[in-house]
């Protein structure tokens, strides 16, 4: 279980995630983020709003994933096996309900990006995770997702396949909210890598708060409109070095 | 009317408003308006054949208070809704309650929502959510105007929900807090007045300025700007939008 974990909130798995700063390259252009300090506030309204929402996302879709495993959730008609056969827990199969399911939270993963550019950004993740989850964690429920759905909804459906809870796929999401940008940033600024390291560990009590709150109904929302106007700005440049 | 004293027992509960306006096709398609009615903080006022002037009957709104605006706008029918003046949140006296305004809007036909701002006063908190379900077809234009603090005072805390659904399907959905305890409410871009505007109806691609941008949606488009001065803010969301 928290191997798993472990592995999905990696930054070595190969999902494409490393080509994107979060926002945070053009938060450097712009003058926000220049030394450790602001790169924790920037971290910080990072991870309470995109990291929120993300979470609250990522967490639903493990639900609605496992066939009814977690969170007193009743195993949908579609996912109960026949009597009689494997006594085991498998995840839900690829259902028309679950289809629907992820097409839904996915729908409302776009309602909470309008920014074009965050849209690509957290497409092209999702399926970058799609690919590399499937080898790791063969499942059926992949082939329920949309093409190229939102990272947050290909995460909890990786984490489903991976045998995790929707509080493990919150906190996937709400510490990969983090720790992409903050490389980012010592990267960009030639920052300490201890200080860097020291910056995202002292968030652990804020990333544990916003995966706590994704389990509560009714997907989070939250927004900093900061963060839309620097990755329509960044995707306009071409002499940028991260994808977003 | 507007005596609070006579309004609010003691150490009470939080006024609460309602109020209801329903715009239909008449004859001749002009638009007629069979139900307009408001109790609580707001009274309506008709002030043309398709608009409305929602006044405020009282100071406020005080935390604990609570207020729902319902309008729904049949087919082939327009609104447009206005108040009069800016409506000044203030702190609860009893506890630390926030003061909440929804606004629930049906549309089948075009609704045009633009009130005054919103001054959250020091250390009061204001909860605003807009949910509009549209059908398909309908138009919608929201706008949103806050100003933290009114002169020389601290900003108040303020949270704004937007959500809007077309035909089913969520077309967008974001709540924006700012304010002294809103998570992301962070120096340096810790404004004190924000503007937003949503459109559905005729779409629009991004447009980006200092401390404003405009973002597509479908058949549609959502203007955000922020800054130190409101009238300032105005004037850079309608500059994008």
């Amino acid at each position: 279980m928290t191997a798993a974990l472990l592995t999905l909130a990696d930054s070595r798995l190969p999902a494409g995630g490393h080509t994107h700063s979060g926002g945070v390259e053009q938060a450097i252009a712009a003058g926000h983020v220049h030394d450790p300090a602001s790169l924790a506030a920037f971290l910080l309204r990072r991870l309470t709003t995109a990291g929120a929402v993300t979470a609250g996302l990522a967490a639903a879709a493990t639900t609605r994933s496992s066939s009814g495993r977690h969170r007193g959730h009743v195993p949908s008609p579609g996912a109960r096996s026949p009597a009689g056969s494997s006594s085991g827990e498998p995840p839900a199969p690829a259902s028309s309900e679950l289809v629907a399911a992820l097409r839904h939270l996915d729908g409302e993963a776009d309602a909470r990006t309008p920014s074009p550019a965050l849209r690509a950004a957290s497409r092209q993740q999702g399926r970058g995770l799609v690919r590399v989850g499937r080898r790791a964690w063969p499942s059926p429920v992949w082939d329920a997702l949309p093409a190229a759905p939102h990272h947050p909804v290909a995460l909890g459906v990786a984490a489903a396949a991976g045998g995790l809870t929707p509080r493990d796929a919150a906190a996937a999401a709400a510490y990969l909210s983090v720790s992409g940008p903050a490389t980012a940033a010592q990267r960009l600024l030639a920052l300490d890598p201890l200080t860097v390291a020291a910056v995202t560990a002292r968030l652990a009590p804020a990333i544990d708060a916003v995966a706590d709150d994704a389990l509560r109904d009714g997907l989070p929302a939250d927004t900093d409109p900061l963060l839309d106007l620097l990755a329509e700005v960044h995707a306009t440049r071409g002499d940028r070095f991260f994808a977003s | 009317m507007g005596a609070r004293a006579g309004a609010r027992p003691p150490a009470a509960a939080g006024l609460i408003t309602r109020v209801e306006v329903v715009a239909r096709r008449g004859p001749g398609g002009r638009t007629v308006l069979p139900v307009v009615r408001g109790s609580g903080q707001l009274a309506v006022r008709r002030t043309g054949p398709a608009s409305v002037h929602l006044v405020a009957t009282a100071f406020g709104p005080l935390g604990g208070d609570d207020a729902e605006v319902r309008l729904v706008v049949e087919e082939g029918a327009t609104l447009a809704v206005r108040t009069v003046a800016a409506a000044v949140a203030l702190p609860d006296r009893a506890g630390d309650r926030p003061s909440a305004q929804r606004v629930v809007a049906e549309v089948a036909g075009t609704l045009d929502l633009r009130p005054e701002p919103t001054v959250v006063a020091a250390r009061a908190s204001h909860r605003a959510e807009l949910v509009a379900t549209l059908a398909p077809g309908a138009v919608l234009t929201a706008t949103e105007q806050v100003l933290l603090g009114r002169t020389g005072e601290e900003p108040g805390r303020w949270t704004g929900t937007t959500r809007v659904v077309v035909g089913g399907r969520p077309l967008l959905h974001t709540t924006v807090g700012l304010g002294p305890g809103a998570p992301a409410w962070l120096p340096p871009v810790a404004p004190r007045a924000y503007a937003s505007t949503v459109h559905v109806g005729q779409a629009a691609g991004v447009l980006t300025a200092d401390d404003a941008v405009r973002l597509p949606l479908e058949n549609g488009w959502v203007a955000t700007a922020w800054g130190a001065e409101l009238h300032r803010v105005v004037r850079a969301v309608e500059a994008v939008a």
